[in-house]
Parts: structure tokens; sequence; C-alpha cells
């Protein structure tokens, strides 16, 4: 009687499945919750508070039911996930970090990125962007720009929520779009952050900030 | 009081004084009209958006990640959306998941036609938005929006599960706010189905024909070509020219360019090897047969098949396998050549050299489709990519683009629509002063993606109903036409639920037997190689991801080894880096192994339930490559000479801990309630059986071959990175039947796990990459072939550099493209239900065999 047992044994694993997640839900004192659901024991109809929505770590121990409920439920953002690229200024004086050496268009592999050096009005070069452009539907999410610049000023950012109706006005990001804090870049890449590289990245371009303000203070205290 | 305009209906026109009506609308009716609609759209959007069905579509690396969102992590029925319809009259969404390729784009429009209003379109990924990424390819649609009305854009490359998700909040939200008064679906005078395109000369849009015969016969993109800087040609390697001035004299007359050692491979036949082969051959076919150039064996074209037959049945080394065919094109001809690997003897890679005229049309060289059947789709290739013609070829067609495209695009002298450049950087794309940026769609006269030569005439002709892409792959047999016949034609794809992407096989059947099969594809081709000639060397590394989408570590791996094989010992990876390299690429062969038998019992009948328990595992490890790469399946993640960034702090411990707790407990799992099952027993033992001398004439390979019965496998037959030093077995079938195939897969993740358990055992610490960090890389004149064990088979690079930035030719031996070769020689003879099953125990990707 071999034949039509593997009907059976097809179901246990759904049956055992149930089992387990439900024991797991016990577990994780989450049995008389909604999954995704509100903050209340029973809260049925309500979704959580954006931003507080539960992160579901999956690993090798995860069973039972699989499926996290976005938008309810989200998965861990990893720090180095990449999305669209940012440009970040410095929270502290609102410096922009781009110096405009052009280094990400070079390497950006299907060129999206597209700039214009500033220029003083003597006609000299000066170390900041004057426009910015970003084409994110030609943009393939490879990291390459933040990856190479000296800078720190390019980053991938996280927020995969970009879902629109229109491209022609929106999907070309220009310097505005594209500009993000340093204390938001702090917050979505804590690691890189308090790299040793960046860290001593940050020590000098501060170091350097200071000798031009000092210079420039003395030369009018002089005048 | 809304700003619209009432809308006037039958009963509302009846005269009736206004001051009674208002006295009516207060009192006795209570409602407006358009309250009452605004009512009943409150139901009816409900309705609407909360049973959404998407038409099971998918193009490119887009359709993985809609995939998985409709599988068990994501679970898209959450949002009532879970029934993909293989039919569009049944569905009233097109996910347009992917690269939208001209090849492709007629059918994407008819089944837009046929699909029953109301209905919507979502660009999901960059591609289908505005072309992304391939978006300066010749063969590439910039944007959907060209074609069809496009309701949600969802930006990403690709878009996370998680994104598109949010992409279809966002049209359900767009539901919503819809009204039953103003839909169009309900006018008459709204005219909502789009013209198939035509595909002639290129790629015409109906709709604006006589605009581009108007440009064209202007000669308005000759005229601009004319001023633009066009790549250079270098001269063909020439014996004993040990360092050729790989740049025109005047150019750049200083400085030589490095030369790379000269070897076809980093392991093959050696020095002296070839000179005793050459003198074997001379001895054998005359003198003058063989001449070493480069390391390689220039060949007559004249002797070429006597030299191939020499060489497969009666040298000491049998060179019984081809490994590679391609070609190449210099300023004083064309070269195609051939990579040779011999079964019984591995590691004695050789290569072979073949000239013809330059001059376009007029290349002619012999053809080995009757000495190694594996050339038969490669052949093809060449001659689509270069014009060079086979002589004796049995079906030489064009493969990739469709018959009566006006070019050749490998060609040197062939300059895309939208070409500004031989290498990038591409010039500024901002208005100075303006604040203004334009799109690539501006640099060329037609303000799309279209080029046709001056002299073409017949616009009238044009007609979308055309198939200039399987007209000519009809199966051999009795004419189709024939009354007395019950054989007839089936055309399966390029949007069939089974045929794993935009796939096409024309097959002929005698009742439910197949009697011929003839594969047609291209859909999908996104000029990978020609974007790959104009992209610096670390530009193509993300480029090299979107091959083969489920296993981009492994496409990283392979481009990674062929530029390190030219760059030599200054970009050896250190050994933690090694080792980091190993544990990526099992890890994505468990993964791609997962999907693969995940979808073949799909193909089999077992409808997606298998798969979604597969999935889980595969998601695991996408997770882990998301947290060391950054992307799920876009890794991007090798460099020259190491890795991009080293595992971040815990990465390892998870792994470890997957590898050593989970994957062997699920991949028994898969085996204890497949491998006996009845079902699965019947429908594939002694199906779709290749023989093992089949299966190396054909030139397949990986799990394909190997289900044959030959022991073949680069990580022992040619070592590359690391792999000498992790104890595995290569698992090999019996029968060559779609079970084998799927039972070499099965043995060949547990294999994966035990090199993983010794790896991630191992590992050392230290620096992950050679030298210094820097986007200029230095890339020696030379050729080179880099080859790994890809999860589908030998995946090979063939570069030629010329010492510049970018490679002068890039070429890309992709193991699902050639495995195809021998489809037809699996299913004769079978039905047509054992054709799906066949084609999933092959399991192509058509992101590679397309490029």
């Amino acid at each position: 009687m071999s034949i039509g047992r593997g009907v059976f044994r097809g179901h246990w694993i759904t049956l055992r499945r149930f089992l387990l997640t439900f024991a797991r839900d016990v577990r994780d004192g989450l049995a008389l919750r909604r999954r995704g659901g509100g903050p209340l024991p029973v809260d049925l109809f309500r979704g959580p508070a954006p931003g507080q929505e539960r992160v579901v770590v999956q690993d090798e121990r995860t069973d039972g039911l699989f499926t996290v409920e976005y938008p309810d439920e989200r998965l861990p953002v990893y720090e180095r996930f990449r999305m669209l690229p940012v440009l970040i200024y410095d929270d502290e004086d609102g410096n922009v970090r781009c110096t405009s050496c052009n280094i990400c268009a070079k390497v950006c592999p299907p060129q999206c990125i597209w700039m214009v050096q500033a220029k003083s009005p003597k006609g000299t070069v000066v170390p900041l962007s004057e426009e910015f452009f970003i084409d994110m539907d030609v943009c393939m999410n490879c990291g390459l720009c933040a990856e190479y610049c000296p800078f720190d000023a390019i980053k991938m950012d996280h927020n995969f929520e970009l879902a629109n109706a229109e491209r022609h006005q929106t999907h070309v990001f220009d310097q505005r779009d594209l500009l993000v804090s340093s204390a938001y870049y702090a917050q979505t890449h804590p690691e890189a952050w308090a790299s040793p590289e960046e860290t001593t990245e940050r020590a000098k371009v501060a170091r350097k900030k200071d000798q031009r303000l000092r210079k420039a203070l003395g030369a009018r205290t002089g005048a | 009081m809304s700003s619209t305009p009432p809308i006037i209906r039958p009963e509302w026109i009846t005269p009736i004084d206004p001051e009674l009506q208002r006295e009516l609308e207060r009192c006795v009716l209570v409602t407006s009209w358009d309250k009452l609609l605004g009512m009943v759209d409150v139901v009816y959007n409900w309705g609407r958006r909360s049973s959404i069905w998407p038409l099971g579509f998918g193009l490119a690396c887009c359709a993985i990640e809609m995939i998985c969102t409709a599988s068990s992590r994501f679970d898209l029925a959450r949002f009532g959306a879970e029934v993909f319809r293989g039919s569009p009259r049944q569905a009233d969404l097109m996910i347009v998941s992917g690269t939208v390729t001209k090849t492709m784009i007629p059918q994407i429009v008819r089944l837009y036609d046929q699909m029953p209003e109301p209905k919507y379109v979502m660009a999901m990924g960059a591609c289908a938005s505005g072309g992304g990424p391939f978006k300066e390819g010749y063969n590439v649609v910039s944007g959907i929006d060209k074609f069809l009305p496009v309701d949600i854009y969802v930006p990403g490359c690709p878009p996370t599960p998680q994104a598109l998700i949010n992409g279809i909040i966002a049209l359900q939200k767009k539901i919503d706010g819809e009204s039953l008064a103003v839909a169009p679906w309900y006018r008459d005078d709204v005219e909502r189905d789009v013209p198939v395109p035509a595909l002639g000369p290129d790629l015409v849009d109906l709709r604006t024909v006589e605009l581009a015969a108007e440009r064209t016969a202007a000669g308005l993109v000759e005229r601009r070509e004319e001023s633009l800087e066009k790549p250079a040609l270098i001269p063909a390697p020439r014996p004993g020219d040990d360092a050729p001035s790989a740049v025109e004299p005047g150019k750049k007359p200083a400085r030589r360019p490095r030369r790379a050692v000269a070897r076809p491979s980093a392991v093959w036949l050696g020095d002296e090897g070839l000179a005793a082969l050459a003198g074997r051959l001379d001895a054998a076919l005359g003198a003058g047969t063989a001449e070493i150039v480069h390391a390689g064996l220039l060949i007559p074209t004249d002797r070429l098949v006597a030299a191939a037959l020499y060489l497969r049945d009666r040298d000491e080394i049998r060179f019984d396998y081809l490994a590679s065919l391609q070609s190449v094109h210099y300023s004083d001809c064309i070269e195609v050549n051939y990579h040779l690997e011999s079964t019984t003897r591995p590691g004695s890679m050789i290569l072979l050299r073949a000239r013809t005229d330059e001059a376009e049309g007029r290349g002619v060289v012999p053809s080995l489709y009757h000495v190694y059947r594996g050339a038969d789709l490669q052949e093809r290739e060449v001659f689509d990519m270069m014009g060079v013609r086979f002589d004796g070829h049995p079906g030489l067609t064009r493969i990739l683009m469709w018959d009566g495209f006006a070019y050749h695009p490998l060609r040197k002298d062939y300059l895309e629509p939208y070409y500004e450049v031989p290498a990038k950087v591409f010039p500024s794309r901002i208005v100075e002063g303006r604040g203004l940026h334009f799109r690539s769609e501006e640099l060329n006269p037609h303000g799309t993606n279209l080029k046709i030569p001056k002299a073409f005439h017949n616009w009238a002709d044009l007609s979308g109903m055309d198939d200039p892409k399987g007209a000519d792959a009809i199966p051999e047999g009795v004419q189709v036409e024939a009354i007395d016949s019950d054989q007839f034609m089936v055309s399966m794809g390029p949007q069939h639920p089974s045929t794993h992407g935009v796939f096409r096989m024309n097959v002929r059947v005698d009742g439910e037997t197949v009697v011929g099969l003839k594969p047609v594809m291209g859909y999908l081709h996104r000029n990978h190689e020609k974007i790959g000639e104009r992209n610096t060397f670390l530009m193509n590394m993300p480029f090299t991801d979107r091959l083969d989408y489920l296993t981009s570590m492994g496409n990283n791996f392979g481009y990674a080894l062929a530029v390190e094989q030219l760059m030599g010992d200054e970009a050896r990876p250190p050994e933690r880096a090694e080792y980091i390299r190993v544990i990526m690429a099992e890890l994505t062969r468990v993964a791609s192994h997962m999907w693969s038998i995940g979808f073949l019992l799909n193909d089999l009948g077992a409808f997606f339930t298998p798969a979604l328990y597969a999935i889980e595992e595969r998601e695991l490890i996408l997770d882990l490559f998301e947290w060391a790469s950054g992307s799920r399946m876009m890794c991007n993640y090798f460099r020259f000479g190491g890795v991009a960034a080293d595992l971040p702090p815990g990465w390892l411990d998870r792994c470890r801990a997957i590898v050593e707790t989970r994957l062997d407990r699920k991949i028994d799992e898969l085996d204890a309630y497949l491998s006996g099952n009845e079902i699965m027993l019947d429908r594939t033992k002694g199906v779709g059986v290749l023989s093992a001398a089949d299966a190396i004439n054909y030139s397949t390979g990986g799990p394909v071959l190997r289900a044959s019965g030959v022991a073949y496998d680069l990580r022992v037959a040619a070592p590359y990175g690391i792999y000498d030093r992790f104890a595995f077995e290569i698992p090999t079938g019996a029968a060559g039947d779609v079970y084998d195939r799927y039972w070499v897969r099965l043995q060949e993740m547990r294999e994966s796990v035990r090199i993983l358990k010794q790896a991630v055992r191992e590992i050392p610490e230290g620096p992950i990459l050679a030298g210094k960090k820097t986007y200029q890389i230095k890339v020696p004149a030379g050729e080179a072939y880099g080859r790994v064990e890809n999860p589908k088979g030998e995946l090979g690079y063939y570069l030629v550099s010329d010492g510049s930035a970018t490679a002068y030719r890039y070429h890309v031996r992709s193991p699902s493209f050639i495995n195809l070769t021998a489809l037809e020689e699996m299913c004769l003879g079978g039905t047509i239900a054992d054709v799906v099953g066949i084609l999933g125990s092959l399991d192509i990707v058509l992101g590679e065999v397309d490029r």
C-alpha cells in the first residue's frame, strides 16, 4: 500500500508548519495578537504607527510561518543595503560635503550622475557642485559612487518606498532632492559612521574648516 | 461644491425649475447623483483594489523579485493579488518586471491589448520605467511608457519585494481615487488599444511611422554620427609580434601598453604542450596548418574542419569539448576563435583562431557544426552579431536580433542610436547655467532609440502582425499547411509560465509527440557585450550581476578571474578574500539549485508548493548577501584582487549557523519528500535523455553534463581560487534524464554545504583586497578567458584588452545559452508536457541566454 502515502506525508508538512507557527507565537507572546496589528493585545483593525512596525529577523532558527507582513511588519534593513544615492551635508554648519570632484560620475556604470562645478564670480573653481542630477530611471543601485567617493559625500540611501505615478518630472533628482543631513546618515549607517575611516575623515575636514575660519577671522582683525 | 462640472444625464435634461430642483435635492432626493455615485464608487473600487489579478508575466531580473513577492516570505496574497494569471484575458494588472527589449515589445503590447478593461500597468524597476542601466543598448526600449500608459512606477534596480508591495499599495490608492463616472473604459470616445509596433530594420512605432520615415530619409542619424568619435580598431595579433602597438600610431605614441602573459586561460595546455600539439597538427595535416599566435593556434580556414576533426578524434589529447566560440572585430580581419577543452584530460584548454575578411557581410568561415554540435547556437550568434557566414551550418539565421534587423551590432563600426563616445565617461547631460538636465533620448534625431538606414523605403510594408523572430525557426518535417498531416506547430512563449522567462520554442507536434523543436531567443537581448565594450573594467562588474540574475556572486567571480588573469600577480586576492569568494560562490550554488528544484517541480505540476519551501532557504541566503554586499540579488561584491568590503560583524556567525544546522536538514527534507515521489518518478525517469557522448558534443555544462555521467566540474578540472583545498565529490548521474539532473543538483547542494562547512571553519582574518582601493584599474593588453563552474554550468568571460581602460572585446560564454543547443535532441519523441519538464531541468535564466 505505498500508492497514495505521499499525499498524507505531504499534508504532514503543512500541519507541522501550522503547529510550529502556533508554538512560536505562544513563545514570543504574540499568540493573541494579530500579526502586524496595532499595539493593543487585541488590535484587529489598526496597524502599527509608521516607524513602529515590528522588525522580523529570520535566521537559521526560523520555523513555522515564514511570512513577514509588510507593511505592518518589516524585514531588517541591513546597513549596507543600497537603494538610491543621496548627498550628505553636515548638520553643524550646513556644509555640503560634495566637492564636485566628479569621481562618482566617472565610476557610474550606466552614467546617471551629472554635475557642474561651482565657479566664483571671478571665474575660479569652487569645490562645490552648482548643479547635481541623478537619473533614477538609469541608476542601477550598484553603490560604486558611494564606494569610491573620497569625501564620504555620496552614500546609498535605504528608503525603498518610492513608488509613484509619474516619472518625467520626478525621477531625475536634483541637488535639493538628493541632500540629506549627516544626522540622517549617522542614523541609517551607524557602523560606517563610527568606523575609524569615516571618523578620521570627519576630524580632518573639521580641522581644515577650523583653520580656514581662523585664517578668515585673523584676516579680518588684521584689517 | 466641487470644481468638476456636473454630469449631464438624460433624467436631468427634463426642464425643471431650478428652485424646485434645489428643494427636491435638499428634502426628497437626500443626495445628488454625484454623491450617490461616490458611494457606489467606494464599493466598486474596494472590490477591484482588493482583488487585483496580475498577469503572470516576467521579463528579467525584476521578475525574480516579483515571484519572491508572490511566494511565502512576502505573500502578495495578503493584498488579494495572489492569482497570477497565465492569460491576459483574466488579468487586470500588468507588472512590467524588467528590461523591455525591442524584440519583446510587440508581444507586450499584444498582451496589453488582450487584457480586458479596467486594466493597469505597473513599471517595475529602472529598466521598465526608463530604460535603466541598459538604456544605451540598441535593443532596449527606453521605458515601457513609450508604448503603454503606466499607472505606477516602482523605482529600484531591482526593487525589493517590499518595494513592489509598496507599489501595489500605491496602485490600490490610485484605484480608491477612481470614479465610475469618469472611468475611461466606459466611454466610447476613448480608444485604449495600442497598435503593435513592427520589427522592421529597427523597432518602428506605427503611430509615428511618418515622422520616422521623414527623418530617416533626411539622413539625420547619419549626419549626427559623422561628427562623433568612432571606436578605434586594433590589428589582430600576429605571430612573433610580442607587443603590437595597440593604439593607432600618432595617437598615444609615448608608451606602449603593458602586455599580459599570453595564455588562453589560467589553466591550459602550456607553451610546450601547445608547441608539441602544433607539431602534431602540422605532421598530420601538412605543414602550415597550425601557427602559434599569442598562445593560440592560427588555422587557415580551409583546414579548420580537418584540424577540428583531428583534434577531436585522432590527437592523443582528445579535444572533445568546444568550451566557447566567439569572434573579435579587428582592423584587418574578423577573428573567430574557439576554446577547446578535453573532458578526458581536463585542464588542457587551447585556443584556435580562424580569420576572415573584415568587411561587413564578406566574412566566411567553415562551420564546425558537424564536428561540435555545441557550435550550433554560438555560430548563429556570431553570424547575427558580426555578420560572419558559416559555410555548412544548416540553419544559419539570426538568433538574438530578428531577421531583417539592419545591422550586425557587435561590429566596431556599428554605432547605436544613443551612441556618444567610444568609451565612458559620457559628455555632460546638463544644460549649463539653466539648471536643466536632458535624457539620452534627446541625443537621437528621432527622439527615441531608433536608427534605420537611409536607404530603407518599405515603410508601407511594416506591420505589427509579422513575426520576423520566429518565422524562420520552423522545425524540420512536413509542411505545416499539408491538410492530410496531423502534425502542427505550437509556438510556446515568449510569454509562457513554464519557459522560465521570455524564451520561446517553436514545437512541431504529431498528436502530442514532439517531432521537431527550435528554440527562439533574444527576447531579453539587452546588449550586455556591446555595453561592456564601452564600460571600464570596473563598471562592468555590476552589469555581470544581471547576466544570470540568480547567481550574481558567481558571475562576479568569473569576471574578476578574467580580469585578474590579465592583471597577473598584482591582483592576487589575499587569503581572506579567497575564502569569502568561495563562501559566496557556494552559497549562490545552494540558492540557485534551491530555486531550480522548486521550479522544476512547478513545471512538473506540483504548482508552487515545493517552490515555496525551497525559496525560503534561498531567502535566508539572500539575507546573508544583502547583509554583506548591500543587495539581495545584484551583489556587485567582487573586486579585482579581492572583494568590495569585509564581512560585517556577526555575519560569519549566522552563516555558520545556517550552514551547520539548517541547510543539510532542509536538503534532506526536499530529498525525503521529492526523490521517491511516484508522480515525480513517473514524470522524470527516462524523460529527456541525453547520452554522455551527446552531452559533451553539444557542449552542455554543469549539472546537465554531469547528469549524463561526465564527471567534469571546473572546480576540479581547472581549479580556480582556492578550490583545490577543499574536499568534495562531483556527483554524477547515469541515465542523463530529467530525474538525474534533479538528483545531481540535490547532491551538489550537499557538496556545497560540505565546502561551506570547511570554508567557514578555516577562514582567516586579514585584508580583503590586494593593493590600494582604486577605481582606475590598469589592465595590460592581451587576451583572457576566465571561467568558473557556475550553478548552471561553465560560465566564461572572454576579454580582449588593448591596454586602455575599456575592454576591446568582451564576450560571455553563458552556460544557459549553450545548454539550450541540446534541447531539441532531448525533447524529440517526448510529449509536449515533457518539454516543459525538460526545459525546467535545464534550468535556464534568460538574462544569461540572451545577454
